[in-house]
């Protein structure tokens, strides 16, 4: 299957940028996001709860990132198991375009495919669930960059904010230094899984 | 019924005994049957990739859920089960094992990697989850089209370019005749893949008792040769302590006339643990692993001259056979099958074909009723229909032309094959007359398109190959598929008779029509008969119900059986009333001395003399007993035929097809039960129309079967099948001279001459437009957008009018 889509984020291009740096903030937006885990510079790891239809189950995905050209645009290969469900595996492009002073136009484009039961009995929803999730993901983010601004600096949280620090503890992300174009990457990346998983054979 | 005296009971609409009990749902399928308490039950991990090699599997995590026995994988079944080799004796065949699980590599979506044993079913299912299986993938071959191209990755390493078999036949002097063809044609059909879905999916269970032996039920039509099949292939299994018993069958279509894994897993597991094992699968198992069928591309040059007389035809025949050999027909049924029964009712001159059998990574393909003859028949009738349009003779006109004549009977084909009686020019003279043909062709004089529906009227014109017997299945190179059937009858100690037939009933109504059978040669009514079947353990040996042959092959060994014992209850009859056995009659449970009326015997009164129940003694010469077991072969194969005339209308916008007529003339030889007879014709109409408009197994191009449920995979319901209002069906009968009986096969005819006719009607309706209907299915996605197409490449008058008429229509 392949996907084109360009969705706008009411916010302004740095203030999506930072947030997208923000590993919990994205953690929180991606519905069914159990855990991401930075593995090294060009890799992470992430665990998705997943329905679709009669088929539930939790996917285990690695996402390897490639042809970097912060901050315009890069490539991710992505691969997810979801044991007796299938899996899901494929690539995509991403790219951030600001489009005036409080919008920015995120755009990906797909190309993916899932197999097992999760393609056997699931094919004929995906197109439907993958509405469902990529509106509530946006509207999670769009969200939370009203109620949590992000520090211009980084993505670092702020110790005195208790929901951010509490979920920090749980999950062994290292954050890479604010300078990095990598945890947007890791932020975009997680879009795009959803985006991989729910959009197969749209 | 109470009018019937004599032997007269085949040819009645006799009331199907098996509807007493099954519309009350009263019917014992295997599923419902009582379950041991110490019953282990499997589940089975399936493969998710079409072809990949197996690195490692890790079961641990699967045994820690509370109930589950053990969990086994392809190592463990190496020493258990030999590998599934269907016996086929062609040259060129090339075998491709299959093992009960798979071991190293996996060749299709849904190929079994592992088993789990759990004390119930819950818990074997929650445990085939959390089996971690890792792949490394290989490139996937999915379509026929991209499994023959030049440079296509291979499914076995020792099948070269994906063939396993090919077949080829050129009558004399093929080339120069076919070169001579005066107007010639070619064209390529394509029939897409589909799965002969039955209601009830497939399920068994093994019990072992009085300690060596094991009682195996199984959902299936091959009782007998499921039976030796598992014999040779489990190891330390023994024939004799195997006994194989059938329960209600919920619809088999030829998809249960397989051997199947699960079923010698089954047996390989009770033979180990000791316990019954027990397995059902659901939905999308029946989807992913039971046989599939059809999926051939046609490619076709045929000559004919000026009257539209087929001088010669040319084939190429590619079926799509899937990963690996089904058993016991192996990947050459289809192949072969399209090959020799295409030539159909027509007198085709000068015939060669080559054909091949192809492997994919996909399930493999089997038997599923009509087997290749839906698909073939579509392709010959398209030709007929091609050749009246080129020369523009009306289609019938054509077909009649080509047909064989009475004055030809019996009929030996280009290819050998002996038609020994038929009624093809009777037939469709009558379907020309009653189907309202020639009403629809003045109606429809020019322009299809009425009231913003295309409209059009098809022809299926058919033989069917039926009752096959064993040179038959030689023929074809299968020799694990025996041809013979058999039945045992016993006239019972009071007079009451048990009929035992080597079938196995999938829903044909053998209980009442073997009945029937046994009455008029015995001489009782069909109320004293109970037929037995689907028990290995007191049916005699015989090949089982598929391919339309349990009326002539079990029928005949119920006319034999029947002849052995009434001659005995002749004899005694004879010494008792001191005639000759000659002069005695059988009749409503009597002998009768047929000079003499008024002198008869009573059955029970012989029967107590055949089993030493009462003061009188037998004759000297005679042996105890009332019961004879034969056992028939019957011919090569016996010829049905029948026509099958349909009027559509095709919606101009969506494409949607409805069926506004249909017409059916059908000929079986000598018609056992003709309620029964119109019920095969009704199911088999209903799964044609399944089949042209709505059914197709989906892969995607990396082998994954997207449409592995109903909601996906749709089958045809009531409100999709023909409203049997505008369903007319007639019978003609031209009794066999070669079987027994005089019967022909009808199980497959309904679902042969729909597919044939109904993609026949919708080529007629569109073919004014310049569309060029040459592929099934054709669902209302396909047929809007060949019209979209026409109207767009050729703006000819009809598709103009089309356009004025939608625009004043909207």
């Amino acid at each position: 299957m392949e996907l084109k889509r360009v969705q706008k984020v009411e916010a302004p291009h740095l203030r999506v940028w930072e947030a997208l740096n923000d590993i919990e903030i994205l953690k929180a937006s991606i519905p069914g996001c159990e855990s991401l885990e930075r593995i090294d510079d060009d890799t992470l790891h992430a665990a998705v709860k997943i329905k679709i239809g009669p088929i539930a189950a939790k996917f285990k995905g690695v996402i390897k990132f490639s042809d970097l050209n912060p901050p315009n645009s890069y490539m991710l290969a992505f691969e997810g198991q979801g044991g007796a469900a299938g899996f899901a595996k494929g690539n995509a492009r991403v790219d951030l375009t600001p489009e005036g002073p409080n919008a920015t136009a995120l755009s990906y484009e797909t190309s993916a495919q899932v197999g097992g039961k999760i393609a056997q009995l699931g094919s004929r929803l995906i197109d439907s669930a993958a509405m469902k999730t990529a509106t509530e993901f946006f509207e999670n983010f769009s969200r939370a960059l009203v109620k949590e601004p992000v520090e211009e600096s980084g993505s670092q949280p702020d110790a005195t904010q208790p929901g951010i620090s509490e979920s920090m503890a749980s999950v062994p992300v290292q954050t890479p230094p604010p300078s990095s174009n990598r945890p947007l990457l890791i932020g975009i990346g997680v879009v795009v899984i959803a985006a991989l998983v729910w959009y197969a054979f749209a | 019924m109470t009018t019937h005296q004599s032997n007269d009971f085949v040819g009645q609409r006799f009331p199907r005994r098996e509807d007493q009990y099954l519309l009350r749902g009263e019917g014992l399928y295997l599923d419902d049957l009582a379950e041991p308490h110490n019953t282990l039950h499997l589940a089975f991990v399936l493969s998710p990739h079409a072809h990949a090699r197996i690195l490692s599997i890790d079961v641990s995590e699967a045994l820690e859920v509370p109930g589950v026995v053990a969990v086994l994988t392809g190592e463990d079944f190496v020493s258990l089960i030999k590998p599934i080799r269907p016996n086929i004796e062609m040259p060129t065949y090339l075998y491709t094992d299959r093992l009960a699980l798979a071991l190293d590599v996996v060749r299709f979506v849904g190929e079994q990697v592992a088993v789990v044993l759990a004390e119930s079913k819950y818990a074997a299912h929650d445990a085939i989850e959390l089996v971690q299986v890792e792949y490394e993938l290989m490139p996937a071959v999915v379509s026929l089209e991209q499994a023959i191209s030049e440079g296509s990755p291979v499914v076995h390493e020792h099948v070269a370019g994906n063939i396993a078999f090919r077949g080829e036949f050129a009558s004399d002097d093929f080339a120069t005749k076919h070169a001579a063809g005066k107007y010639r044609l070619r064209e390529r059909f394509r029939h897409g893949r589909v799965s002969g879905s039955a209601m009830e999916p497939r399920g068994c269970m093994a019990v072992p008792i009085r300690g060596e032996e094991i009682t195996f039920y199984t959902s299936t039509q091959i009782p007998h040769i499921v039976r030796t099949e598992i014999a040779k292939h489990v190891i330390g299994c023994s024939e004799s302590a195997l006994r194989v018993v059938v329960p209600e069958v919920g619809g088999g279509f030829g998809v249960k006339a397989q051997l199947y894994t699960e079923e010698l897993i089954s047996v390989a597991l009770c033979l180990k643990y000791r316990r019954p094992i027990k397995w059902v699968q659901d939905r999308r198992e029946d989807l992913l692993t039971n046989t599939h069928a059809r999926d051939h591309i046609y490619e076709m040059e045929a000559t004919f001259d000026e009257r539209g007389v087929l001088t010669s035809l040319e084939l190429e025949l590619y079926t799509n056979i899937g990963a690996y050999s089904s058993s016991p027909f192996g990947g050459t049924i289809e192949t072969t099958g399209g090959a020799r029964q295409i030539v159909g009712p027509y007198k085709l001159p000068n015939y060669a074909y080559r054909c091949y059998a192809v492997t994919t990574n996909t399930c493999a393909s089997g038997v599923y009723r009509g087997v290749a003859q839906p698909a073939c028949f579509m392709a010959m009738e398209g030709i007929m229909d091609r050749i009246a349009r080129q020369l523009n003779i009306d289609p019938l006109e054509v077909r009649l032309r080509n047909i064989v004549l009475p004055g030809d009977m019996p009929w030996v084909n280009v290819l050998g094959v002996r038609y020994d009686t038929g009624s093809y020019q009777k037939c469709l003279e009558l379907a020309r007359e009653r189907s309202g043909y020639e009403d629809f062709r003045r109606r429809f004089p020019g322009s299809r398109l009425k009231d913003g529906k295309y409209h059009g009227i098809g022809i299926g014109n058919m033989v069917e190959l039926t009752g096959t017997g064993a040179p038959g299945w030689r023929v074809r190179g299968l020799q694990a598929v025996s041809g013979i059937d058999g039945a045992t009858i016993r006239v019972e100690p009071t007079g009451k008779v048990s009929v035992f037939v080597s079938q196995a009933n999938a829903g044909q109504g053998h209980f009442t029509t073997f009945a029937q059978i046994a009455a008029d040669h015995i001489g009782v009514r069909p109320e004293a008969v109970t037929v037995y079947e689907g028990d290995t353990a007191s049916t005699p040996f015989g090949t089982g119900t598929f391919a339309s042959r349990s009326a002539i092959t079990g029928g005949g060994a119920v006319i034999q059986a029947a002849e052995k014992v009434s001659n005995k209850i002749r004899r005694l009859a004879a010494h008792e009333l001191q005639v000759e056995p000659n002069d005695i009659v059988l009749q409503d449970g009597r002998a009768r001395v047929a000079s003499d009326p008024s002198r008869f015997v009573d059955f029970e009164k012989l029967c107590l003399l055949a089993y030493s129940l009462g003061k009188g003694a037998l004759p000297p010469t005679e042996v105890y007993g009332l019961e004879a077991t034969e056992y028939y072969d019957p011919p090569v194969v016996t010829v049905a035929n029948a026509v099958h005339i349909i009027e559509v209308a095709i919606d101009a916008i969506d494409g949607r097809v409805a069926i506004e007529n249909y017409y059916v003339v059908h000929d079986c030889g000598k018609v056992i039960n003709p309620m029964i007879v119109d019920g095969q014709i009704h199911g088999g109409i209903a799964q044609g129309v399944g089949e042209v408009l709505m059914e197709e197994i989906v892969y995607d191009e990396h082998g994954q079967l997207i449409n592995a449920s109903l909601l996906d995979y749709l089958l045809p319901t009531a409100l999709d099948v023909p409203d049997l209002s505008t369903l007319t069906i007639d019978h003609v009968e031209t009794p066999s001279i070669d079987s027994l009986g005089g019967f022909k096969g009808v199980g497959e005819g309904g679902i042969i001459g729909s597919v044939a006719a109904l993609t026949s009607a919708i080529y007629d309706a569109l073919e004014g437009i310049g569309a060029n209907v040459n592929s099934v299915p054709l669902r209302p996605s396909h047929i809007a957008s060949l019209i979209r197409a026409a109207r767009q490449s050729a703006p000819d008058p009809e598709a103009t009018r089309a356009k004025q008429e939608l625009t004043a229509a909207h």
